[in-house]
């Protein structure tokens, strides 16, 4: 087997879905138990012309991404992370590709290293917690056979994941707070003089919102005009679940929540000035959530909501075209200024 | 209040009987989809939503405009977008300023189940529901039966069509037919008038190609292009063991001795796709191994564009047809599927497949 000079395991971890939600879990989880884990590095030109190669036609942008970074660890690690998460909660489920990836992996390219595939489903399955606890007891057995050192790094791996959650999750004060142009959550906007500050609730998967190469730089773009930006990732659970409730029938898709409950919760409390949802093209649970959300926001359309479909043909200057004029559409109702279209013919 | 449902292939007899059963005279029954069903579920919906939800809105747009009010549908916690369909057609179809009432019956709380079915069968009591909802998986398993003589008949039948006439003529038979005792009977005159009215080239010996997939691209001819249809007439048998029986057949469903035959594949499937992961993933896989162990020819394995979990088996197909030599050809549906397209592919499969059985080499 491969082994570095400190003769330590390596643990590969792609850095896509699911990474960008459970990264401190996991990577506390083996570091603690004495092995190295390799991070794919972020998505580049060279990982997406591989992933788009490589990958079956019509998965989501995201999956076929996840191939090229599953492929960039390939020659590099002993052993690839890849979970099979089916949900957390009874009756919430994530997306069956999460389940499936895994053996999808193995199937498409022979040459992997060994795949880790723990599977863990409260969803529709009848795991329970403790079952997750074994499961990542006998996972760590690769690693190191003495069970305390597996139980501490449980333990502190379940923390980090904690405190991951508390620093990326705010609290309806901080929201507040926020409303009231008190704090900046994310980068400092880098406001014009004479301009208004605009806010603008950023909703979509953290996959999408984290990774800068597939939502083609949105955040740095938005920053550049001086928008105030804050994320579905940090918006509080309470007033998510409370939005959730409002639909008659249980939306089922757990990230789903989040993004609908954030587009719901400011279509109703009216404290940002717009919405820019992105969807990740022929995602299953997004045409379900964003056709919802198209729908609500017709309703009532104080507050003017963009949605953006990304894949792996989408161009910048044309996403950039499109967030330019939806900001200046937004500045202009800020001044009461009527949007005049004009046609000026020149011949 | 006129009662309807979407059209879902040869379930709408089904569905129909159990209405019939319920004493309904006023039920709309759906046209099978057409052009414009597809043209008004596709303007309607999101643009990569999967196909079945796009038909099946446009099919319920259609009833509506027919004039019927209440519409039957369900709702399920699913890994796939299946189960969150009416939800998301109530808010459309309130958009679009129908109106029409939606009756959900939630097939995973039985008791709930069963409030709501009764709220259909106001003419009746708890007891003839029951009953009629009894009938009406009885029958689903005649109306399978049809099915699959069908497919068999009309690869080798010498006057083309003729199984079909016969089979249209059978399925009104079945839902029309009245009391236990003549229901009881059906099987044994469904077999006879096929084995009376059909005259097959018995000296043929046809090739026989199982299908496979997600649910309403095989059982809807809308969607899938007749397939069926198609590769009977290019001297195919057909069969496939996706139907709504392991759903809504709760007498069968209940006995314990009853050998289910996607239980028996998703044991195959096993080494491919542990675990659950929603769709027919694990079924599809698994029946490519069954298939080959009965010794039939090829699999085909449908499925519409963006249906999360059969993309899943479509990834590790080629992995399990080579190590099973067994040809799968998987085709991918939308709304823009091409006859064409698909008639060139099916008869490439099956000179394929042919060419395999004469020198036990397909390449």
């Amino acid at each position: 087997m491969l082994r570095n000079q400190n003769n330590k395991v390596k643990i590969g971890i792609p850095r896509a879905l699911l990474f960008y939600k459970y990264s401190d879990l996991w990577i506390t989880f083996f570091e603690d138990l004495g092995a190295e884990v390799i991070i794919s590095p972020k998505t580049t030109k060279k990982i997406k012309a591989e992933a788009v190669s490589l990958a079956p036609d019509e998965d989501c942008y995201s999956t076929k991404l996840y191939f090229g970074h599953a492929m960039a660890l390939k020659d590099k690690v002993d052993y690839l992370f890849v979970p099979r998460f089916g949900g957390r909660k009874k009756n919430l489920v994530g997306c069956p590709k999460f389940i499936g990836l895994a053996e999808v992996l193995r199937s498409m390219i022979p040459d992997l290293p060994e795949i880790l595939m723990p599977h863990y489903n409260r969803g529709m399955d009848k795991n329970t917690r403790i079952g997750l606890l074994i499961k990542a007891f006998r996972l760590g057995k690769i690693i190191t056979k003495n069970p305390f050192v597996r139980m501490r790094a449980i333990r502190r791996a379940f923390k980090a994941q904690k405190l991951h959650q508390k620093l990326v999750v705010i609290d309806e004060k901080t929201l507040k707070k926020w409303e009231n142009s008190e704090v900046i959550l994310n980068d400092f906007p880098m406001y014009a003089e004479n301009e208004k500050q605009l806010k603008i609730a950023l909703v979509g998967h953290s996959y999408v919102l984290n990774d800068p190469y597939s939502s083609l730089s949105i955040r740095s773009i938005l920053q550049g005009y001086g928008v105030d930006i804050i994320t579905s990732e940090q918006i509080p659970r309470k007033l998510i679940e409370k939005q959730m409730a409002k639909l008659e029938y249980d939306l089922y898709f757990d990230f789903e929540r989040e993004i609908l409950g954030t587009i719901m919760h400011f279509l109703e409390s009216k404290t940002v000035d717009g919405i820019i949802h992105l969807l990740i093209f022929s995602c299953g649970p997004d045409s379900i959530a964003g056709e919802i959300a198209a729908r609500f926001s017709k309703r009532d359309s104080a507050i003017p909501l963009l949605q953006l479909v990304f894949d792996e043909l989408t161009a910048e200057a044309g996403m950039r075209t499109r967030i330019e004029a939806f900001v200046d559409m937004l500045r202009r109702s800020i001044d009461d200024q009527a949007i005049l279209l004009t046609m000026k013919a020149h011949i | 209040m006129p009662l309807s449902f979407p059209y879902v292939g040869t379930f709408t007899y089904v569905f129909e009987s159990i209405a019939r059963g319920m004493k309904r005279d006023d039920v709309i029954v759906p046209d099978e989809p057409t052009y414009r069903t597809k043209q008004l579920g596709s303007q309607h919906s999101s643009e990569f939503v999967c196909t079945p939800f796009k038909m099946l809105l446009g099919s319920i747009i259609e009833v509506i405009e027919q004039g019927a009010y209440e519409i039957v549908s369900t709702v399920f916690v699913d890994y796939c977008r299946l189960g969150y369909y009416s939800p998301l057609y109530q808010i459309i179809l309130d958009d679009l300023g129908y109106e029409f009432d939606l009756i959900v019956l939630d097939w995973f709380d039985k008791v709930e189940f069963f409030t709501s079915f009764k709220k259909l069968a106001s003419n009746v009591n708890a007891v003839q529901a029951f009953q009629a909802f009894r009938v009406g998986w009885i029958k689903n398993r005649y109306i399978d039966q049809i099915d699959k003589t069908l497919y068999t008949y009309g690869a080798t039948e010498i006057e083309k069509g003729a199984a079909y006439k016969v089979a249209h003529k059978l399925y009104r038979q079945v839902v029309e037919t009245d009391g236990m005792k003549n229901i009881r009977m059906l099987p044994k005159i469904i077999e006879k008038t096929f084995a009376d009215e059909v005259e097959i080239d018995e000296e043929l010996k046809p090739l026989k190609v199982g299908v496979v997939g997600e649910l309403y691209a095989v059982v809807e001819p809308a969607i899938n292009l007749d397939i069926m249809r198609r590769l009977n007439d290019i001297g195919v048998i057909t069969e496939t063991p996706i139907t709504f029986t392991r759903w809504i057949d709760l007498g069968q469903r209940m006995n314990p001795f009853k050998k289910w035959h996607y239980k028996a594949c998703i044991k195959h499937a096993k080494p491919y796709v542990r675990y659950p992961l929603g769709g027919k993933t694990r079924e599809s896989l698994g029946a490519i191994v069954e298939y080959k162990e009965k010794g039939w020819d090829g699999v085909i394995h449908l499925y519409p564009f963006t249906c999360m979990p059969e993309i899943i088996s479509r990834s590790i197909i080629p992995q399990v047809s080579k190590e099973h030599d067994m040809p799968v050809l998987s085709l991918v549906l939308d709304e823009h599927t091409g006859e064409a397209g698909i008639q060139t592919r099916l008869e490439a499969f099956v000179d394929l497949l042919e060419r395999k059985r004469n020198d036990g080499n397909g390449f």
